[in-house]
């Protein structure tokens, strides 16, 4: 491989990781803090440990999320350096509103909710979790405003060979950013809700003790997780609009568009391979379409079993298939970011730079080197992370250690 | 005002979680068994989110406020940069994942994890600081870089005295003598700052295009910044009683 494509694997690896964790991190977030709110205003214990619960499974995930996107935030410098010389003065003004706007609050308020539990007022404490969320938001909306431009750029003008913003407002009106926002904010919620319903189904299904916590989850998840899947959907339709044309053409597997959407390009932009990886583009694609046919067959399903309780207590196999689901969200959330980032090469900005000459001036030594460690910590990390949320799931309540009172171990106690 | 802004969330970052930064370094010998070290964390416990996040806020305004700088900078020093985030990464998980499984190795394995992220960290940052600062790289880097190491140990160890009680907090007042914790952790602070100061007037600070509009809104942003920190510091500011959720 050459260090272009080691840089390019690199940042997959990165972003992907990322990806993953942060689309459980705001649809989980979102559920807690609904669950949370519940439990303040009705006092009620089984929603405050509802709360405990599922924001300790939230916690561990986060945790993940974080460590990656630390790493994210410093990709761009580091591996992309012609990209942020050449565009940084437009699209890097969203990251900095991202990391100030979101990422700070979000982090400082998330410290405050775990280790403030019981030294907090309740009101207070829930209005971190609703911080937490609201900032979780606005931290995918500044990132897709940054990818939007990328996708598709609007609001620049050129000044000395770089970019400078000419129109903020246009920058951020972009309809191949907000679309893509609505659709990636949807499918966190997707993603969280077939996590909780699969996770109480598995408690429903081993009849564990918790009967009726996990019953009350899994109506939670479901009743979020079929209107999701219907807004992503809704809005990744209203997306085929933005595509590119040789991503769309890629997409329908047209050879005719495709060889029109590269004559273009040639002749805007003098010869050379304008066209991204068909076979690749269209199997990512594919992939989100079947897993969401999927997913909104068994939620609406899910939907109306849901409404019987004996069924909600008693059909197992149900359960067995609720649980089986979990994976599948991360799936279709992969494959359509696949499907939108492969689409556009091969540009790093849609029409203006491409991947090639966005590159750092680094060694394929260098690079070779720090792929390998990023993989092998990230791959440690998360083995190591998914098995502890699959452990903390499957015990239960009773395990959590999230916002109980810690007893003083008498050796300090002077 | 651009320089002003990159400098405040450089040096809030320096001074801030460079204290975590040296708890973490000194915590094989401020806690000697697993209870005294689930204490001796519990005093960066509520922090060390909202504080590492102030090199993220960094990271943003170089990208806003000074894209080429950034792209100089971060892939300029690659394989320091790369070490540096590596050494982050572990250290956070050591923090995260230690309390996840009971067990003393499980715990001995992630403080373990703590304490060589926090040395990664701090060395990283002497390399880095010192390349800047003195143009000095390879080996004979290292000279310089334990002594900044050595300074966030210092760093660390005079706020685990301002946090800790008992005999934990006798361990991490070695260093202050009679001079007492505040007063180190001041000099020490005051010792970041001026490193951090120094390497920053030896960059090329040449803002790029996007000042006009970010600047105002930054500094919109920032008193909402310091105020929900201050409501972190203002929450946990008595001594640490206990262990804590990690």
């Amino acid at each position: 491989m050459d260090t272009v494509d080691l840089a390019r694997l690199q940042f997959a690896l990165t972003a992907g990781a990322h990806f993953m964790f942060v689309a459980l991190t705001l649809g989980l977030a979102t559920l807690v803090a609904v669950v949370q709110t519940r439990a303040t205003l009705s006092r009620s214990p089984l929603h405050l440990r509802m709360t405990r619960f599922w924001g300790q499974l939230y916690i561990i995930n986060y945790a993940m999320g974080i460590v990656t996107g630390l790493v994210m935030e410093f990709q761009l410098g580091l591996s992309w350096s012609g990209l942020t010389e050449f565009a940084g003065n437009v699209f890097g003004s969203s990251l900095a509103i991202e990391t100030l706007v979101a990422f700070f609050v979000e982090s400082t308020f998330l410290g405050l909710w775990i280790f403030g539990w019981d030294k907090l007022n309740r009101w207070a404490h829930l209005a971190l979790i609703w911080g937490v969320t609201a900032t979780a938001y606005a931290s995918a909306f500044w990132i897709l405003i940054a990818n939007g431009f990328l996708q598709n750029p609007l609001g620049h003008r050129t000044e000395n060979g770089v970019l400078r913003i000419a129109d903020f407002g246009a920058m951020v009106a972009n309809p191949a950013a907000l679309i893509a926002f609505f659709h990636v904010a949807g499918g966190a919620l997707v993603t969280g809700g077939f996590f909780m319903a699969g996770v109480s189904a598995w408690h429903l299904r081993r009849r564990t003790a918790e009967q009726d916590f996990f019953r009350k989850s899994l109506r939670v998840g479901i009743v979020v997780a079929l209107p999701a899947t219907l807004f992503t959907a809704t809005f990744g339709g209203i997306g085929f609009q933005t595509l590119q044309p040789a991503k769309s053409a890629a997409f329908a597997g047209n050879a005719e568009r495709l060889a029109q959407a590269q004559a273009e390009m040639v002749a805007r932009h003098g010869p050379g391979d304008y066209l991204p990886p068909v076979g690749l583009v269209q199997a990512a694609g594919i992939t989100m379409m079947t897993v969401f046919a999927v997913l909104l067959f068994l939620a609406a399903l899910s939907f109306l079993l849901m409404l019987f309780r004996p069924v909600v207590r008693g059909f197992r196999p149900w359960h067995w298939l609720l649980t089986a689901l979990i994976p599948l969200p991360f799936v279709a959330m992969l494959a359509g970011w696949v499907f939108r980032e492969m689409g556009r090469q091969p540009w790093a900005v849609y029409g203006l730079l491409k991947t090639s000459d966005a590159m750092s001036p680094v060694s394929h030594a260098q690079i070779s080197l720090s792929l390998t460690g990023f993989a092998a910590v990230f791959a440690v990390l998360i083995v190591t992370n998914y098995w502890l949320l699959a452990r903390a799931a499957r015990r239960g309540p009773e395990a959590v250690t999230l916002g109980e009172r810690p007893v003083r171990p008498p050796v300090l106690a002077y | 005002m651009e320089i002003l802004i990159l400098a405040f969330f450089a040096l809030g970052y320096l001074v801030l979680a460079g204290a975590d930064i040296g708890v973490g370094m000194m915590l094989p010998y401020l806690g000697r068994s697993a209870d005294e070290r689930r204490v001796t964390i519990a005093a960066i416990a509520p922090f060390f989110l909202g504080n590492e996040v102030w090199l993220v806020a960094t990271a943003g305004v170089l990208a806003g406020l000074f894209p080429e700088l950034e792209g100089e900078l971060l892939s300029g020093n690659y394989s320091l940069v790369v070490a540096l985030l590596l050494a982050w990464v572990v250290r956070d998980m050591g923090l995260w994942l230690r309390g996840r499984v009971p067990g003393g190795r499980w715990q001995a394995f992630w403080d373990g994890a703590t304490v060589l992220g926090s040395w990664g960290l701090a060395l990283s940052w002497g390399s880095l600081l010192s390349d800047v600062l003195l143009g000095i790289t390879g080996p004979v880097a290292l000279v310089p870089a334990l002594l900044v190491a050595a300074l966030f140990a210092t760093h660390g160890l005079a706020f685990a005295a301002l946090r800790l009680r008992g005999r934990l907090r006798e361990r991490a007042a070695v260093l202050s003598g009679g001079a007492g914790e505040s007063r180190t952790y001041a000099l020490t602070t005051a010792a970041l700052a001026a490193i951090g100061v120094l390497a920053g007037l030896r960059l090329p600070l040449e803002p790029g295009t996007s000042g006009p509009l970010l600047v105002p809104v930054i500094l919109v942003l920032i008193p909402f910044l310091v105020a929900a920190q201050g409501w972190v510091w203002w929450t946990f500011r008595h001594r640490v009683t206990g262990p804590s959720y990690l």
